[in-house]
């Protein structure tokens, strides 16, 4: 049973909407929603491309072996095949450059020497059609030695055999320099948070509370499966791939292929959801390399099946405590935090540090230490997921505040509520709390499912309880943006920006800051599709980083572009500079209140239609790197995120299965430059994070994932929606957001899980400390506790 | 290879179809209608929905060859200002937007049927498709706000 959608306490419009009445803070519809519901927007599938052979992909049937020998004459014998390429043609042909990855140089596109999961790429058919590529290489034949397979993180810690023989950092990252070279392990990476003395407090608390946590791995299964074309044109190669990350593509491709910036162009669509599932190197090194070694345009298709292992969300154990004192207030918190990143590091160094900065939790504590491991394994690489990797550490702290309040004896809301940070408290990772409302969003949430109100709680077989659970993040950085408007002479514009638009609306609200600024209907605002020979360089889409740094890029150039119009209106007229404004309509005289329209203007300037005036603004962060000892900075982020979930459910005492009454998200924003588009944001994330709740898990058996299609993997669907949703913003605005703003793109996932076994535990009075609460864990952890079924 | 036919969205169209060939190919790549998409293969998620006839077809697991003759509806077919369309676009029922012509033909083939759904009506006869954004309560309420406006001009 689904609800329709409550608003909560988010107000019809924007507050401060009476004070910026023209386009940031209002409800526009998404640019492109007829054309997205009548399915006429095309995707990166959908778009004209040269005639281009299919690649059918060899897969490895072995967790961890040496390639012994390949024989692809049944393959090369099929009508219609063109070529069979292997790593070790790829390595003739291009050296140790074909070895890529955003922190280490660890991801061949095509295995060469030996295979690390099941499923990596060991040779591509190239064929005329995909049925036949895909046929044929099945007829690939691989002759592999089995090596000692690694099938978790103990084993890899354990060192029961070496995924990698020795670490070999990118490019990309400059800090992870010193690991070059290392052998005989399998952790890439280690962060370190050490703050105060923690077994000292641990010692001194009046209660604590310890678990031994897991989040297993996920996928991000967005609907639209992954896509790469390339081809060679003139002297460039070019791609049109489903990524969210142009700009690092270009590199990682030139890079391999030993060509300027310039020979390589990378073109995306609007992607249909990614959620991190296309960043980074997916399919685009291999179409590339294949492209350019064969001079022969390719379009490679993965299959759900292929998608399922091209990457994945970090299976992480936690094994934490934390203590409180005898008044209530949190002063230890340790967590030894291991990542599992699978046999490629893909961005996992970063997720191991970006969260273990945060696994203390977003809360007034002195005492600290988080040990965050990254751990190669032979599984499918681990890569970004909606949250970087914070979700899995959320998993931890907010089940032990929860046990540390129940053991204090106060409300879980009331307890975190006196221990979370406020503004400008310094977290425990050093940099001080700004624009980040951790109160407001608990109050919100707590709000809106009458936590206040007394819970009835029906004996029989249902069994009602309330959770919540409160979420930090910190943003990406430092980063990069930049864009490029184009004012045309008739008063359109158009918007020249690298962020991908996958649904989170990017091609809505960029139109409104420009709106915003110029005067303009935010309709009269288009944006480009990224291309890397047209639209300027971009971090990545990622992180919900776009809002503020995208964001505040466009809005430095359209204040450019209007000091720029201005200056040419003044110069046309007697006017002074200081009398003109832009308003709604165009350039206003404000003495004598006449408007002149910008296409008046700009057709003077010119003297010819048509014309276009250009801007360009760039927009970066900096950040101060943390002390490679105890991992705390004065700066080590730009801002953080901060959000809170409170559910309320039923626990079928009969089956184990949860019924989801209400969820109520918040996240604070800073300033939502769309409300609806916020919202969607909101109620998104709390629906995935509902799906890592109950459902999502990919499942291995001996390094086999067994789980891998859609009529084995679930998703939440229509069915599994809570009555009860209501999504809340939070506003406390950022001094240098743009109009306020910051992302808001992961915020409401992070809490999720923690919220509903909080909920369990209080219906049940059982904690669970493995995720998904699937029915059978439910029931499981119900018997061992001796709760009466 | 056979020469067959289909009457996609009202125009009769000719294509070539082998045996193994499926409806979702042969509609986005001879026909043109990309509104129908591949997502799982294997019909558990609904981005490649068509109608036929009126019933909806996981075209990912149709073959082309079956469906000679057949009038088969896309979501690209619909017009602009059809009341599912609009009432879609009305509520923001839409999120990246790659699965939502499954469930604008799903909500078509529903009202066809029972113009007056229960909110439980709509979400049995949606369940099979997935919006991995999740933008369900969206959706429900584009299909009862269009069900509303329907029944008033009928």
């Amino acid at each position: 049973m689904t609800e329709l959608l409550d608003k909560g306490s988010a107000p019809a419009e924007s507050p401060a909407e009476a004070a910026m009445p023209f386009s940031v803070g209002r409800r526009e519809p998404r640019r492109d929603g007829e054309a997205k519901v009548r399915g006429t927007l095309s995707y990166v599938a959908d778009l004209p491309v040269p005639a281009a052979a299919a690649v059918g992909i060899t897969r490895s049937t072995r967790p961890h072996a040496r390639i012994v020998g390949i024989d692809a004459s049944a393959a090369l014998a099929v009508a219609g095949v063109e070529a069979v390429v292997t790593g070790a043609d790829l390595h003739a042909a291009l050296g140790d450059r074909m070895y890529t990855g955003p922190a280490f140089n660890d991801q061949p596109p095509l295995a060469v020497d030996k295979v690390r999961y099941v499923g990596e790429p060991v040779a591509a058919v190239v064929a005329l059609d995909v049925a036949t590529a895909r046929a044929a290489a099945d007829l690939v034949v691989v002759d592999y030695a089995e090596l000692e397979p690694v099938h978790d993180v103990q084993a890899a810690i354990d060192g029961v055999a070496y995924v990698h023989d020795e670490l070999r950092p990118s490019a990309v990252f400059g800090d992870l320099k010193h690991l070059a070279g290392i052998s005989g392990t399998n952790v890439n990476y280690e962060y370190n948070l050490v703050d105060g003395d923690v077994d000292k407090a641990m010692a001194g608390a009046a209660t604590t509370a310890q678990g031994d946590f897991w989040a297993p791995p996920t996928h991000h299964v967005p609907i639209e499966l992954p896509c790469t074309n390339a081809w060679i044109e003139g002297e460039t190669l070019v791609l049109l791939t489903t990524t969210q990350t142009p700009s690092y593509c270009r590199q990682a491709v030139a890079d391999m292929l030993d060509l300027p910036l310039n020979r390589v162009r990378v073109r995306t669509g609007p992607l249909g959801g990614s959620f991190g599932a296309k960043m980074y190197d997916r399919l685009e090194p291999l179409a590339a390399a294949l492209a350019w070694t064969l001079r022969r345009a390719v379009r490679i298709r993965a299959t759900r099946e292929e998608a399922f292992v091209l990457t994945s969300r970090h299976g992480v154990q936690v094994i934490s405590s934390m203590g409180a004192d005898a008044d209530g207030n949190i002063v230890a918190s340790r967590a030894d935090v291991r990542y599992e990143t699978g046999a490629f590091a893909d961005v996992g160094p970063r997720i191991t540090a970006k969260s273990g900065m945060v696994a203390a939790g977003p809360y007034r504590v002195h005492d600290v230490h988080v040990r965050s491991r990254c751990i190669y394994t032979n599984k499918p690489s681990a890569g970004p997921f909606r949250g970087f990797g914070v979700p899995q550490v959320t998993w931890s702290h907010e089940s032990l505040v929860d046990e540390l309040a129940r053991s204090h004896g106060e409300d879980p809301a009331a307890f975190r509520r006196r221990n979370l940070l406020r503004e400008g408290d310094i977290a425990p990772v050093g940099t001080p709390m700004h624009s980040a409302d951790f109160v407001g969003c608990l109050d919100a949430v707590t709000a809106a499912i009458g936590w206040d109100r007394p819970l009835e709680r029906p004996d029989g077989r249902y069994a009602r309880g309330r959770g919540v659970a409160v979420g930090v993040k910190a943003v990406l950085t430092p980063t990069i943006s930049n864009a490029v408007l184009q004012l045309n002479q008739d008063g359109s514009a158009t918007l020249l920006i690298s962020t991908v638009d996958m649904g989170q609306g990017s091609d809505t609200i960029m139109p409104q800051i420009v709106a915003e600024v110029l005067g303009l209907p935010a309709d009269a605002v288009r944006v480009v599709n990224a291309d890397t020979d047209v639209t300027p360089y971009d971090t990545i889409t990622a992180g919900s980083r776009s809002t503020y740094h995208t964001g505040n890029a466009v809005r430095l150039v359209a204040e450019k572009m209007r000091d720029r119009l201005l200056e040419l209106a003044a110069a046309q007229t007697s006017s002074g500079r200081n009398r003109l404004s832009l308003v709604p309509g165009g350039v206003q005289n404000g003495r004598t209140g006449e408007i002149t329209p910008i296409s008046d203007v700009l057709h003077r300037h010119f003297g010819a239609r048509g014309t276009t005036l250009t801007e360009q603004a760039n927009f970066g962060t900096a950040w101060e790197p943390y002390d490679k000892a105890t991992g705390r900075s004065e700066k080590v982020t730009e801002h953080w995120f901060a959000g809170a979930v409170a559910v309320q459910l039923l626990v079928d005492r009969a089956t184990g299965r949860l019924t989801i009454e209400h969820l109520a998200s918040a996240g604070d924003v800073g300033r939502a430059i769309n409300p609806t588009m916020v919202e969607q944001q909101l109620s998104g994330g709390a629906i995935m994070g509902l799906g890592h709740a109950v459902f999502d898990e990919m499942v291995f058996d001996q390094g086999q994932l067994v789980n891998g299609t859609l009529l084995d993997y679930q998703l939440p669907s229509v069915r599994d929606m809570p009555h009860e949703i209501t999504s809340v913003i939070v506003e406390s605005p950022h001094r240098t957001g743009p109009f306020g703003a910051k992302g808001v793109g992961e915020t409401t996932l992070i809490p999720v899980a923690p919220a509903v076994a909080n909920a369990v535990r209080d219906a049940v009075g059982v904690r669970i400390t493995r995720l998904p609460l699937t029915p059978e864990r439910v029931l499981d952890a119900m018997t061992e506790a001796g709760v009466d079924l | 290879m056979s020469e067959i036919e289909y009457v996609v969205n009202g125009t009769r169209r000719a294509v070539r179809a082998g045996d193994d060939d499926l409806l979702l190919d042969v509609l986005r790549e001879q026909v043109g209608s990309t509104s129908a998409r591949e997502g799982c293969g294997v019909g558990a998620c609904g981005a490649c929905t068509v109608l036929v006839g009126g019933h909806s077809v996981s075209s990912c697991l149709a073959r082309a060859v079956r469906y000679d003759g057949a009038e088969i509806q896309t979501a690209d077919g619909l017009p602009p200002d059809h009341p599912i369309v609009a009432a879609f676009v009305q509520t923001g029922a839409m999120q990246c937007g790659y699965c939502i012509p499954g469930f604008v033909l799903m909500a078509d083939e529903l009202l066809r049927e029972n113009p007056r759904p229960t909110k439980e009506q709509i979400v049995a006869h949606l369940e099979g498709n997935i919006c991995r954004c999740g933008t369900y309560a969206e959706i429900i309420a584009a299909v009862e706000l269009a069900a509303e406006r329907m029944a008033a001009t009928r």
